[in-house]
């Protein structure tokens, strides 16, 4: 099983209250790292414009490049559920990661010997079957979590990130309804 | 350590117009998260209370480097910021002791209560208790005004004769058609799950519009067309919309016939029998800069679909002549039927459920000597006093849960008026912008720290249990407590014998909780309601038995009672009225408005290091309007008005009217030696001073902004 996430753009308002809330969970340190993030495009000329927001964290992928890049075998990804984690022990901060992930999710905080970091897909509550903190913060519900197969029968366009560069190669285990 | 974590339910609810659930994980006294009300199930009938980035960044706020932990004494000039501990007795000594003076030597009404709002939906702790301090101390001089809504409130009471104008937020799913104008509940909240509605109502296929000066982020996502408009002239369009119905015949004859009153000299002044200008939609597009087919189109859409919602907000009743929005708003609603049905909407947007028959508020009592000033008019009394025709000399200010030298208009003026102070007191959490003047800076709890019951704001029929999760942090007290040790020091006996848990079991008597425990552990309680709770429902299905609330028993598009006012600017019945022209119009040639933002409510949570990540203060301007100015995008510019002056970096964007700028209002001001505040406070900017209905003006505020 391969867990995924949904991501419903037609209701996404731009809050970040999912980013705040990851922040707040994981304990992260302002102007560093952030585990999730949501980008705001906007398109067109006045008085026609779009616009459109998007939610993402690591996409914990079905082929992810990070876990080939790291020379100390320090990412795996966990086979009951596709969560791709971080072994911070084995982690050399060698950025190799950081570099292959084509969507910034691994991070590093500033400092040298600062270690790979990302979306953990909340294991901690998972394990005590609780949503993602950021599924469960949404205002809008416009965040689901759920097996990458049945989440792929619902609308939206599935193992690809919108608006940034096409690496479905990768597999992201992530839906998009797009607006 | 323990390691054991507690799940302690805290109210979040501070003037967005939400009331929403914290939970915090305590952890040996420490709160290690925050998550939000997870109980199940999150249905579309009762959603989940969640709360937004602001409550989630809530940690940071409680245990926030700058918190104030001690009472502190001014030792440079006022409003230096220069301060020294002191302990709690000296201080409130000090203050007891400056207290008597003034009263002995000017009478109590040279205290002035400059408190606000950012406790208001906290049933115990709120701002009363300094009401009741100083009614007993025996007056006070008090501010007067809503600053938010006066507008609003203003047509309300004359056309419908009440406040209870509202429907509540889950009847959005019986609308066919929702007209969001100038409301924007994305960034600005009001009310718990308000924008979730709209979603869910558009996911169903009701139709979603936007009118707006700027493509919020409202508009943007939960509409489906962006109608952008010149602000202050909300009123111009809808009286052209009005047109259309009266010169189409899609208005509803029988229901104006029933319910309401005056229509025909509405109707008189529409099509220009009155003046002889005809209101059309060419006459309005002059005005507004919204193409003439697009206010019939939506004129025509908004009479045929139905049931529609035109949920207006207050940013374009805080206008100069800003009643004469809600009251057409309100006009249009009753040409189309909308008012007192399921799926529509009165027009104007105050109270929905009465909660308050549920929860009452700790109260402040009266004091027949008291007087009365404009909010928006604070500093101008400090500084005029009676010479100026206010009704006191003020010597003394005195603040709880507010920040008045901020978030009313001129700072600048709040300024010089603060430095004119014998002596001023604020009870705080942190150094605020008015903190920074004061004598004596009392530090006081956050909801984390005390016990209370929170309401809604203004929609919502449920309410929410504050449990205390951790002590107070440093030597903070609570406001309550702090106005009982001050009574003591003053000799009023009798301020408050009743414990906290004594009160919270009195102001919730009504509440119907058959299991306090149950409901301290859950931390809501939400009332079921038979249908969708729709403001004046009871008038539309038995006028006879149940009139409308105003002298003539109906919905009065004609006010006798506006007439009896004899305001020369206030017409009897909802009229577009320009502004009045600026002296200075070729320097300030744009127009301001103050969006709530999604990164603070009023001016609380900005200082917060995660909110500062999410979205950074700005002036939003077009693209057009940018590149005659040779403004880049990230430019630092200076925003000008006629009262002051800010600087801040442009966001040059194309969701925004051509003309027209926004700076979100409440980012708290520092200015430099010149007076220009170099933070991009709003009310650097907009005016202090109100319109003859009360309404503090600040979204037709003229502008001009240039690099420095």
């Amino acid at each position: 099983m391969q867990f995924a996430f949904y991501f419903d753009q037609t209701r996404c308002t731009g809050c970040h209250t999912c980013a705040v809330a990851c922040t707040d969970w994981h304990d992260l340190p302002a102007g560093s790292v952030n585990w999730r993030r949501v980008i705001t495009y906007e398109e067109g000329r006045f008085p026609d414009v779009s616009v459109s927001h998007i939610s993402f964290s690591c996409n914990h992928c079905q082929h992810p490049p990070c876990i080939e890049s790291c020379p100390e075998n320090a990412i795996h990804k966990r086979p009951d559920d596709g969560v791709v984690l971080i072994d911070e022990k084995k982690c050399i901060g060698c950025h190799a990661c950081e570099d292959a992930c084509p969507y910034a999710a691994i991070q590093f905080r500033p400092g040298n010997d600062s270690k790979a970091e990302k979306c953990t897909f909340c294991n901690d509550r998972l394990a005590g079957k609780e949503p993602p903190i950021c599924v469960a913060a949404c205002p809008m519900r416009a965040l689901d979590f759920g097996p990458f197969d049945e989440l792929s029968k619902r609308p939206g366009i599935a193992g690809r990130v919108v608006h940034l560069p096409d690496c479905s190669w990768a597999k992201p285990a992530l839906i998009v309804k797009t607006k | 350590m323990s390691g054991d974590v507690k799940k302690v339910p805290v109210g979040c609810g501070h003037n967005c117009g939400g009331a929403c659930l914290l939970i915090a994980h305590v952890e040996d006294g420490v709160i290690k998260r925050i998550t939000t009300d997870e109980s199940l199930p999150d249905s579309i009938e009762g959603p989940q209370l969640r709360a937004c980035l602001k409550g989630r960044s809530y940690r940071q706020r409680i245990y926030h480097p700058d918190r104030l932990k001690f009472p502190v004494k001014r030792i440079g000039e006022r409003g230096a910021g220069q301060f020294e501990r002191v302990g709690w007795d000296e201080a409130l000594d000090a203050i007891a002791q400056k207290m008597l003076d003034i009263k002995e030597k000017h009478g109590p009404t040279a205290i002035m209560n400059i408190s606000h709002s950012a406790t208001n939906c906290h049933a115990y702790y709120n701002a009363a208790c300094l009401n009741r301090l100083l009614n007993m101390f025996g007056g006070q001089t008090t501010l007067e005004s809503y600053v938010s809504n006066d507008g609003a409130v203003f047509a309300a009471f004359h056309t419908y004769g009440t406040v209870f104008t509202a429907n509540e937020r889950e009847d959005l799913l019986n609308s066919k058609m929702i007209i969001m104008w100038g409301w924007n509940p994305a960034d600005s909240i009001w009310s718990t799950n308000s924008s979730y509605h709209v979603a869910l109502a558009r996911e169903r296929g009701t139709r979603v519009v936007a009118v707006d000066p700027r493509l919020t982020n409202s508009a943007a996502v939960l509409a489906s067309r962006w109608i952008p408009i010149r602000p202050a002239t909300d009123a111009a369009m809808l009286i052209a919309m009005a047109y259309v119905l009266i010169s189409e015949n899609l208005y509803d004859h029988a229901f104006l016939d029933k319910y309401s009153l005056g229509f025909d000299k509405f109707r008189d002044y529409v099509t220009g029998a009155e003046d002889g200008v005809p209101k059309t939609p060419r006459w309005a597009e002059e005005i507004t800069g919204v193409p003439a087919g697009r206010i019939a189109e939506l004129a025509v859409e908004y009479a045929t679909t139905k049931p529609a919602a035109l949920v207006a907000g207050y940013g374009p009743c805080r206008v100069e002549h800003g009643e004469q929005f809600s009251r057409a708003a309100a006009t249009l609603a009753a040409m189309t039927g909308n008012v007192g049905v399921a799926g529509g909407d009165a027009g104007i947007q105050i109270f929905g459920y009465p909660i308050m028959t549920k929860v009452m508020q700790f109260p402040g009592g009266y004091c027949p000597d008291n007087v009365s000033v404009h909010f928006n008019n604070w500093a101008d009394a400090i500084i005029k006093g009676r010479a100026g025709g206010y009704p006191s000399d003020i010597k003394m200010v005195y603040s709880v849960a507010g920040n008045t030298a901020n978030q009313l208009g001129n700072v600048r003026k709040a300024d010089r008026a603060l430095k004119t102070l014998d002596f001023m007191v604020v009870h705080e959490q942190f150094m605020t912008a008015t903190a920074r003047y004061a004598d004596y800076i009392l530090p006081v709890t956050t909801q984390f720290e005390r016990n209370d019951v929170f309401t809604p704001w203004l929609l919502g029929h449920y309410i929410v249990s504050s449990n205390q999760a951790i002590k107070p942090y440093g030597e903070c007290r609570n406001d309550i407590d702090i106005c009982a040790q001050l009574a003591n020091h003053l000799g009023i006996e009798k301020y408050n014998e009743t414990s906290e848990q004594e009160w919270l079991e009195y102001l919730t008597g009504n509440a119907g909780i058959s299991d306090r425990d149950k409901f301290k552990e859950r931390g809501f309680l939400k009332y079921e309601l038979e249908r969708s709770h729709v403001a004046f429902r009871d008038q539309i299905e038995d006028i006879e038995n149940n009139p409308f609330a105003t002298p003539s028993g109906k919905i009065e598009i004609f006010s006798q009672s506006i007439a009896d006012l004899q305001k020369p600017d206030v017409p009897p019945i909802p009229k577009y009225i320009p502004p009045k022209p600026a002296t200075e119009a070729s320097e300030f040639d744009l127009c301001l408005v103050t969006g709530h933002g999604k990164k603070s409510s009023n001016s609380m949570f900005y200082n917060l290091p995660w909110l500062r990540d999410v979205e950074a203060q700005a002036v939003w301007i077009n693209s057009g309007d940018a590149e005659k100015r040779g403004i880049s995008n990230g430019d630092m510019v200076k925003v000008t008005s006629a009262v002051g002056a800010t600087t801040l970096p442009a966001l040059v964007t194309e969701r925004i009217v051509p003309g027209t700028v926004n700076i979100d209002q409440g980012i708290e001001f520092e200015m430099d030696s010149d007076g220009v505040d170099v933070k991009g406070c709003s009310n650097a900017v907009c005016p202090d001073g109100h319109t003859s209905t009360a309404i503090t003006p600040y979204n037709s505020t003229r502008v001009c902004i240039k690099k420095p």
